[in-house]
């Protein structure tokens, strides 16, 4: 275990390390935050939505704060599947699966945290109708936290199942374009999942995707009340729990047919 | 029962090829990396595994190392089957592959090393002395909060030396270590190994492409070629028995000397110098020596020691492979 949490403490000081890149993450997730939130203040200005503008705009800001959970994959590991140097680890007496996964859980984690604790601040703070608003009630806060929990873990569990096909087909790019486009637009990234249709909102919400970052910041806006989140967290865990099965069963198959090319 | 013992090990690759035009599929081709390779080794013994590219020497480490599993035969390390329990297995081991990374890139070595230390859970006390010890064995200590990419070439592969040594594993495969390396890197390395040889008993197993690697190190050696073992023993007995071409180098201080060879001694020239291949066995080297003496007066003259191709090269010739 003690090996797990070393290297998850690694990476989240390796992902320290990365100052331009958090400024650069910052800038861009701030842009796309102002154009959807403009998108959107255009949209009700016309045609006003039965969810308020103010929930609509701080879902905007969460997503795009967060937006480091979604998309973000550790350039090193497809290095070293590509590369071959997945080889040392493979000597290693630990658990490849929970080894990479403890890595992804790092590198998510203080990637999201370092640009959105700052962007969620600078969001706070802009004028009413264009900013994040607080939260519903302090114990949708805490839901809400509560829920993102389960919800990284399913992050991190479809991070895993992008690296197993990697090493198959040892190019990340398939996968990952197919994925992401689902990521994008079942996670509410794009369009805030609380605009779908009613009756699609029934499939997509139990889709792993709307577990991520959806479950949780409904949670906070109050679109979801507090109580909800008993039968959410269950929903999500059990995503959560299939998702890393996958995972697992994905990597057990690659160690058969595993070839580590060249030297 | 011996430490290692391999019996009749095999392993193919499925390689694909591209795809020919007017048909539907992808034409699929079985490459034999290993065709039933057996041999054993003692507890101890420094073994070099030699051959050309593609022979299948990384494939027979990767089998021991726990990480391919073979198609067919058999063996055991210590009396644990590698690819079983691979968890298990590998902390008795360590594996160092010349052209590859296991520290972090970015992190300073000591870093990476302490990582190992909870990863092999070795204890504290034990993991600061060991550390100690190599650190001061391959000169490292000023190293240690340097990240790895500032590392030289030669500098980075004795961190990776000492990072596969911090669990004292009972076996070490060496996978090309010395690829690259300038010559006092290499003496270094080679001084070293042998330190840990004798100091612990470590066995150690290494693949190279460096015959003097195999001189200075190894007191047995194992040829691999197209997937077979061609040779076991001493290396003595390896160069006796295959060393047929030799290459000598002349300048003369004509221009233009004519050599009366017979048709077995092929002649080239490089620069001013002819260069001359031939076997003592079809041409006594006595004989040599007379023809090149009759074509002028011999400015310069270099006997070059045998190389590992020319030796291979034989070796196939021979076993008509």
């Amino acid at each position: 275990m003690r090996a797990y949490l070393v290297v998850f403490r690694m990476r989240l000081l390796m992902e320290l390390q990365y100052r331009g890149a958090m400024i650069g993450g910052i800038l861009c997730q701030m842009f796309f935050g102002l154009v959807l939130t403009a998108l959107y203040r255009a949209l009700y200005a016309g045609h006003p939505q039965s969810v308020p503008i103010e929930h609509v705009v701080s879902y905007v800001w969460l997503q795009q704060a967060f937006f480091r959970m979604l998309l973000a994959t550790d350039p090193d590991l497809l290095d070293k599947i590509r590369s071959g140097n997945i080889a040392y680890d493979m000597c290693r007496p630990v658990n490849m699966y929970w080894f990479y996964y403890a890595r992804i859980a790092a590198q998510k984690l203080m990637g999201s945290l370092m640009r959105g604790v700052p962007m969620l601040m600078v969001a706070a703070l802009l004028p009413k109708g264009w900013g994040l608003t607080l939260p519903d009630s302090p114990l949708g806060l805490l839901a809400a936290i509560l829920s993102l929990v389960p919800g990284f873990f399913c992050m991190c569990a479809l991070e895993n199942v992008t690296m197993g096909f990697t090493m198959r087909t040892l190019d990340p790019r398939g996968i990952q374009s197919m994925l992401n486009l689902l990521m994008m637009t079942f996670s509410g990234n794009i369009l805030p999942l609380t605009l779908f249709p009613d009756s699609w909102q029934r499939v997509i919400t139990l889709l792993p995707y709307a577990q991520l970052l959806d479950a949780p910041i409904r949670l906070y806006t109050g679109e979801y009340a507090v109580t909800e989140a008993f039968h959410i967290i269950p929903v999500q865990a059990l995503w959560a729990g299939l998702l890393i099965m996958l995972g697992t069963g994905i990597w057990k198959a690659n160690r058969k047919r595993m070839i580590v090319q060249g030297g | 029962m011996s430490f290692i013992e391999v019996d009749d090990l095999k392993k193919s690759f499925i390689v694909r090829k591209k795809r020919e035009k007017g048909k539907l599929f992808r034409e699929k081709q079985t490459v034999e990396a290993l065709k039933g390779v057996s041999f054993e080794v003692e507890k101890g013994d420094l073994v070099g595994y030699i051959g050309p590219n593609g022979a299948g020497k990384s494939t027979t480490v990767k089998i021991l190392s726990g990480i391919l599993t073979p198609d067919g035969g058999e063996a055991s390390v210590g009396g644990r089957v590698p690819w079983q329990d691979r968890k298990e297995y590998v902390k008795h081991i360590g594996v160092v592959f010349g052209q590859r990374s296991q520290l972090w890139w970015d992190v300073p070595i000591i870093d990476s090393y302490s990582l190992l230390k909870d990863i092999y859970k070795i204890s504290k006390s034990d993991y600061e002395s060991r550390l100690k010890e190599l650190s001061e064995a391959l000169q490292l200590e000023e190293l240690m909060r340097t990240p790895l990419r500032l590392l030289s070439l030669g500098q980075r592969m004795r961190a990776e030396l000492c990072g596969s040594l911090l669990h004292r594993p009972e076996l070490l495969f060496l996978d090309e270590p010395t690829i690259g390396l300038d010559a006092v890197s290499k003496l270094a390395l080679r001084d070293f190994l042998k330190w840990e040889n004798r100091e612990y008993g470590t066995t150690i197993m290494l693949t190279t492409h460096d015959m003097e690697d195999i001189a200075a190190l190894c007191s047995r050696v194992m040829v691999l070629g197209h997937g077979k073992k061609l040779f076991d023993g001493k290396l003595p007995d390896l160069l006796e028995k295959f060393d047929t071409i030799r290459t000598v180098s002349v300048k003369y201080e004509t221009d233009d000397p004519v050599l009366d060879m017979p048709e077995s001694v092929k002649t080239g020239r490089n620069g001013d110098e002819i260069v001359i291949t031939y076997s003592p066995k079809e041409f006594p080297t006595p004989e040599l020596l007379k023809a090149l003496q009759n074509a002028g007066k011999i400015r310069e003259m270099t006997l070059q020691p045998e190389n590992i191709d020319h030796l291979i090269a034989s070796m196939y010739k021979e076993m008509d492979l």
